[in-house]
């Protein structure tokens, strides 16, 4: 052991930061992103451990099983950060309490994270950026890379010196307040308005089929879009949605039917 | 060609880095769509494929450890292909979703065998005590992107300029026009796919409140954020409890 004396100083949660990044480099099936979360804490144990064996025993506390969300994972890394400062300087953590908060932080961090930022934050941006692109013009991808750089750049900056700073205390405020909970609901109120609200748009599907009575055509989209426009695309979202959930049909699946569907129903004029 | 098709290599090996590190998005069809279109000369259709991709993959968010279909290689891929068809962009649409699966496969290779190896191999350091090791183990992680992503994309674009347009002259129309019909609908797996993962469903109304402003009253996306923003403010107001006092 060395610099037993010292507390991590903000150049070495830099370190920490930037060492972060590679949390998912090495993603594998066994262990998901385990070198990642060790090369993270590599600033720490470099700093405090000195003998070989010292920093095998350290570097194998985060050589289990870790897996979340890339971005928000710099939580549990700056909360790791503050437990193993302590272990090193005082001794009065329990080695296995570390393991025990970055478990316990992997799961709703993993939901929040793809909720929040996955399925609403990015969806957002690149509606709009799609939108403006297909107009020509090449300032909606711009905007759509500025804003996640800012979102994934502050979300890690946030995570390791927020999660350092308030420790373990973070994790216990987090179960506490309800905060979590709160954050889900309001993510799933934008959630279910982005998706009602870019189906019509971004999924296409009409139909050019036609009912001949006598001189009259009358046009099947044109009756739907009169009674409940966009109505093909959100159907067929929903049809999608309940066999996802409720039949378990596997996404792959249901792309190779759907381009399957294309084909069929072009040759037998449905679309 | 052969300058061409290094860069949009070596791009696509960028994207999938960056996917694997910092996470700027760049791996997005939305960008990368645009940035290959700027390397083959035709920035419009860039612009073209790359937000219809992206809109095929908008909303497609697999949880926990399953690999989703690849969008960069089908970005990239099937914008320099439209560009080789003459800005032919519904050819773009059929070829990207064949083009995902082979990257989908790809990935599950590099995840099961690959990183396992090197986990393995990372194993060993940390048994030496040795922290290099560990960080050696992430960056030869990050090289195999090359040979994974950047030598396929290369490779179909170099040799793709040459196959495109005889291989389209032989399929049948309905079959691409087919095809791009199926491309237009698959986003529709993505929404399924978000929708079955939000847990709190007391909330549909709101589905409806998007559904409206956007097919009834035509609003674009950009609104429909703000009626998102909205909607979670009033959400927040109305149900924190704290209203009821300053009301009476």
């Amino acid at each position: 052991m060395k610099n037993t004396d010292q507390r991590l100083t903000r150049k070495d949660l830099w370190k920490i930061l930037r060492n972060q990044m590679f949390i998912r480099s090495a993603l594998n099936f066994e262990r998901q992103q385990c070198i990642g979360f060790t090369q993270a804490m590599g600033p720490i144990i470099e700093k405090y451990y000195d003998t070989p064996e010292e920093k095998t025993q350290a570097m194998e506390r985060h050589m289990e099983l870790f897996l979340t969300q890339p971005m928000v994972s710099a939580i549990p890394v700056g909360v790791a950060a503050a437990m193993e400062e302590r272990l090193a300087t005082e001794g009065d953590v329990d080695p296995s309490a570390i393991s025990a908060v970055k478990t316990a932080l992997m799961g709703p961090l993993a939901a929040l994270g793809d909720s929040l930022i996955n399925g609403t934050a990015r969806p957002i941006l690149a509606g709009i950026a799609c939108g403006l692109a297909l107009q020509g013009s090449i300032l909606g991808p711009l905007l759509f890379l500025v804003g996640m750089s800012i979102i994934t750049l502050g979300v890690r900056y946030f995570g390791v010196f927020k999660g350092y700073e308030k420790g373990v205390t973070l994790v216990a405020d987090l179960q506490r307040s309800g905060l979590i909970s709160k954050i889900t609901e309001l993510a799933a109120v934008a959630a279910f308005v982005i998706i009602g609200g870019f189906t019509p748009g971004v999924v296409s599907l009409n139909t050019s089929l036609a009912y001949t009575a006598g001189d009259t055509v009358i046009s099947l989209q044109q009756t739907l879009d009169g009674l409940l426009p966009g109505i093909l695309p959100v159907g067929l979202t929903l049809l999608m949605f309940y066999l996802v959930s409720k039949k378990k049909v596997s996404p792959i699946v249901l792309m190779l039917a759907l381009m399957a569907a294309g084909v069929a129903g072009t040759y037998l004029g449905i679309f | 060609m052969l300058l061409k098709a290094i860069l949009v290599g070596l791009w696509v090996t960028w994207a999938i880095i960056d996917e694997q590190t910092l996470q700027l998005q760049t791996t997005r069809p939305i960008i990368t769509g645009v940035v290959v279109g700027l390397i083959m000369g035709d920035l419009q259709t860039g612009l073209v494929v790359g937000a219809t991709v992206e809109m095929m993959f908008l909303a497609v968010v697999f949880v926990g450890t399953a690999i989703p279909p690849d969008p960069t290689l089908a970005a990239a891929i099937a914008t320099a292909f439209a560009v080789f068809a003459g800005g032919n962009t519904e050819l773009a649409v059929a070829t990207a979703i064949p083009i995902a699966l082979i990257g989908q496969t790809i990935t599950t290779l590099q995840y099961g065998v690959v990183n396992v190896a090197l986990l393995h191999w990372a194993d060993k350091s940390v048994a030496k005590g040795e922290l290099k090791g560990v960080r050696r183990a992430n960056y030869v992680a990050l090289a195999f992107n090359l040979l994974f992503y950047g030598l396929p994309t290369f490779l179909a674009v170099y040799f793709g300029a040459e196959f495109v347009e005889p291989i389209i002259a032989m399929i049948p129309e309905q079959i691409i026009s087919g095809l791009a019909v199926g491309g237009g609908m698959i986003g529709a797996v993505g929404f399924g796919l978000l929708l079955s993962t939000i847990k709190v469903k007391k909330l549909w109304p709101y589905f409806i409140v998007g559904y409206i402003a956007a097919a009834f009253l035509g609003i674009n996306m950009l609104g429909i954020g703000l009626i998102a923003v909205a909607a979670v403010s009033l959400h927040q107001i109305f149900t924190s409890g704290k209203n009821t006092a300053e009301a009476a």
